[in-house]
């Protein structure tokens, strides 16, 4: 059985309010360490990009 | 609060060369932006931007140019076009930003000495905003003849282009306030 992952909601650390997951994109990270575990892709990891929508402010992490 | 919290739109002027003409054209369009209700601008000249050279991408992001991106609903780009391509320095600001960027408007005013506008310029970057994750609107403004377009104060000398920079603003501020909402009460779950 494939183990689905499950994130919580992303809180705006100004207004303390739940931000709003509106795209995941692929990124390819240039570092020297090359991409991080989260890796879905050769090249690129998957990350989450999450706006307050309270104060407009946006978030990021690995999908 | 999406209506009480006005537009953050700033115009990054692409290029550093000395004498350059693209900085007429940055003030012009700011000096435009500055006049629409509930839109803040600033306009950022990339040649102020302390950034190093010997490296490149997220790795040399500058502190004040990331949090403006992340302020902005939308920016402006003003790229000078020369040998057919917008300028590296553009290209190395732009890159030292990515999440800032994501669903967010972006409008094109090429610059050029030329009949054309920057025309191959603006073509060159299209690809680039896309994979930044910024959404490029169908409008563009092509400053042609630049030497001809404004006198040696700045001064523009031909009034249709307040016009043209009417429509590519308008088109520009609808889809900022399209995406705004879209990122903050459109989820993609």
């Amino acid at each position: 059985m494939a183990a689905t992952k499950i994130q919580s909601r992303m809180i705006c650390p100004s207004c303390k309010v739940e931000m709003n997951h509106h795209c995941d994109k692929l990124v390819y990270n240039t570092g020297p360490l090359g991409a991080g575990p989260a890796d879905l892709t050769p090249g690129g990891v998957i990350t989450e990009f999450h706006t307050c929508p309270g104060c407009g402010g946006g978030a990021s992490r690995d999908a | 609060m999406e209506a009480t919290r006005p537009l953050f739109i700033p115009v990054i002027l692409g290029t550093a060369r000395m004498g350059r003409m693209s900085l007429h054209a940055a003030r012009l369009v700011t000096r435009e932006l500055g006049k629409r209700a509930r839109v803040e601008t600033e306009l950022i000249d990339i040649a102020r931007l302390p950034l190093p050279t010997d490296d490149a991408g997220e790795a040399i992001k500058h502190p004040e140019f990331s949090a403006r991106m992340d302020r902005a609903d939308a920016l402006v780009i003003i790229s000078p076009e020369y040998n057919h391509g917008y300028s590296g320095l553009l290209k190395h600001v732009l890159d030292s930003c990515l999440k800032e960027y994501i669903h967010k408007a972006v409008g094109i005013a090429g610059v050029s000495a030329g009949p054309f506008g920057g025309a191959r310029a603006i073509q060159n970057l299209l690809p680039v905003m896309r994979e930044l994750g910024l959404v490029t609107i169908f409008w563009d403004v092509n400053f042609s003849s630049v030497q001809k377009l404004f006198d040696e104060n700045g001064k523009l000398l031909d009034e249709s282009f307040i016009r043209r920079i009417d429509k590519f603003l308008k088109e520009l501020i609808w889809m900022a306030k399209t995406l705004r909402h879209g990122r903050e009460q459109i989820s993609a779950d």
